[in-house]
């Protein structure tokens, strides 16, 4: 089972995302906005991010850019969760390494947990720079 | 006694006369006009032009045009001389007209949408004449345009997803059981908001497509899959009135196409929940796949009513609805089919059916495997590959 943070300013979905993939199983951590999702990264590392675009704060795109998701978190696989289809945003959110797109509105609590399952199978992205530098 | 009718080709009017009056004319224009002569060189400029570009008149007459006026990219590339319009109406004896972006004097990018005519005498150019707009304003709207589709889209969604997940948990149990008469009351909520779901998207897109703002993003998509969510999310439509789906593959192996994964679903979605709602109970409905060259062919079949052959040529026309299917279903907006014929044109793909009223209709979709990456001179289309 894997370890998944979820990023969503809407408490009621946030809340129901969480007790479905409770219910598969994983470990879940909820955040409200890119702000406090950045802050509960500090110690928690997880296997799939499920991000919302549209949060104030920070949205969505803003976090991606300060996770720097490509050069230091290639393992990292992000689901963006959103009701902006077929937006710009998507498309930019796809160009800071966002691995799928899924529309809110249109996904049933089954779904979710399947696309979830299938992102953690696929093998990551190779990273495009060596990952942080150890510790001296 | 009417009146003779006078233009300047009168042979009674002197040439200062017929010069004068163009001299007018050409000022009088409310956009930005050029003229110069068979070589390129600038011969007239009139106020609206050197308000655009920030030249004097002085400053610009006997220059040569593509050198003194520069035209560039959105992206702050220069247009090749080849590829700009005053070349093109020289080379094609044609009107062209385009938008790019003026570089003004002070070194601001400004907007412009332009149109170019070539003088011709016999076949031959003796110069031209470029009138051109600064659209600033209009790529403004343009913008706050789209960005308030974005937000709408968000806005009306968010209450949506929440009715939806919370009723699909309940139904499926996450908070304890529920009676049968509660589930299917849940069912109607789901498919309620499913609709609402529908609708906004429809207008979302349509909005999208013909404003030029739709995203598109490539990316390897395996249809087998993606037709197979569209059947899960039909079926529960298809089995209240006992219509089978099936889905055949008349390919060895499984096809996969690069193309935007959502507008390629909504495609499908829009054409196999059409074939289920305009089929009778007990129906059928078919769905083939067949990869055929640089193509896919995407074929959606159904024992349904059918389209009467007089309104076969509107069917894919905004909010036309055909008489045999209005008298049965109330619900629609006729606006599916015109979505999906847009959405078509998006993947670059083509469209077309064969009916016959009271035997069924069969849809053809044609998609490239690899889409051929369109000009983005003509339209702000985002396409990203992912």
């Amino acid at each position: 089972m894997a370890r998944i943070l979820i990023v969503e300013d809407d408490r009621d979905l946030n809340n129901a995302y969480s007790i479905i993939l409770k219910n598969e199983g994983h470990e879940v951590v909820e955040a409200y906005d890119g702000q406090e999702a950045l802050a509960k990264l500090k110690d928690f590392s997880p296997d799939l991010i499920l991000l919302d675009l549209l949060m104030p704060i920070m949205g969505g795109l803003e976090f991606l850019q300060h996770y720097d998701l490509l050069k230091t978190h290639a393992d990292v696989k992000v689901l963006i969760f959103t009701n902006m289809e077929n937006s710009p945003e998507v498309n930019e959110a796809y160009k800071l390494g966002a691995h799928r797109c899924i529309i809110k509105s249109w996904t049933a609590p089954h779904n979710l947990a399947r696309v979830i399952s299938d992102a953690l199978k696929t093998k990551p992205k190779p990273a495009k720079t060596k990952a942080t530098k150890p510790k001296a | 006694m009417p009146r003779s009718k006078t233009s300047s080709l009168s042979p009674n009017r002197s040439t200062f006369e017929q010069q004068a009056e163009a001299e007018a004319l050409f000022t009088s224009i409310g956009d930005g006009a050029i003229s110069t002569d068979e070589f390129g060189r600038i011969t007239r400029v009139n106020p609206v032009a050197q308000d655009i570009l920030g030249y004097s008149e002085t400053e610009l007459i006997g220059e040569w045009f593509p050198k003194k006026i520069i035209a560039i990219t959105s992206d702050d590339i220069p247009v090749n001389l080849i590829d700009r319009p005053i070349t093109k109406a020289f080379l094609t004896g044609r009107s062209i007209s385009e938008k790019m972006y003026y570089r003004r004097k002070n070194g601001e990018k400004v907007p412009v949408s332009i149109s170019v005519s070539p003088i011709l005498l016999e076949g031959k150019p003796l110069g031209a004449v470029e009138v051109f707009r600064d659209i600033t304003l209009e790529e403004e709207v343009d913008r706050m345009k789209s960005e308030f589709i974005s937000l709408a889209s968000h806005q009306l969604r968010t209450p949506l997803s929440a009715i939806k997940t919370y009723s699909h948990m309940l139904v499926d149990g996450y908070m304890g059981d529920i009676t049968p008469t509660q589930k299917k009351s849940l069912r109607t909520i789901i498919s309620g908001a499913n609709r609402m779901n529908e609708l906004i998207s429809t207008l979302l897109n349509i909005t999208r497509i013909e404003s030029g703002t739709i995203a598109v993003t490539l990316r390897m998509v395996q249809l087998e899959r993606t037709i197979d969510d569209v059947i899960k999310e039909v079926s529960m439509m298809a089995a209240d009135k006992s219509i089978s789906i099936e889905l055949k593959n008349e390919s060895q192996a499984s096809i996969s196409i690069k193309t935007d994964a959502l507008i390629l679903k909504e495609i499908i979605t829009n054409l196999v929940s059409n074939a289920v709602k305009y089929t009778p109970e007990n129906g059928s409905v078919t769905i083939t796949t067949l990869q055929r060259g640089a193509d896919v062919l995407i074929t959606v079949s159904d024992t349904g009513w059918g389209i009467p052959l007089q309104s076969q040529d509107q069917i894919f026309s905004k909010f036309f609805r055909a008489p045999n299917i209005v008298m049965r279903e109330t619900t629609g907006t006729g606006l599916g089919l015109y979505l999906v014929k847009g959405l078509v044109d998006t993947l670059g793909g083509s469209i077309s059916f064969k009916s016959r009223e009271g035997t069924g209709t069969t849809f053809y979709l044609t998609l490239p495997r690899t889409p051929k990456r369109k000009s983005t001179k003509s339209t702000r289309r985002t396409v990203t590959t992912a």
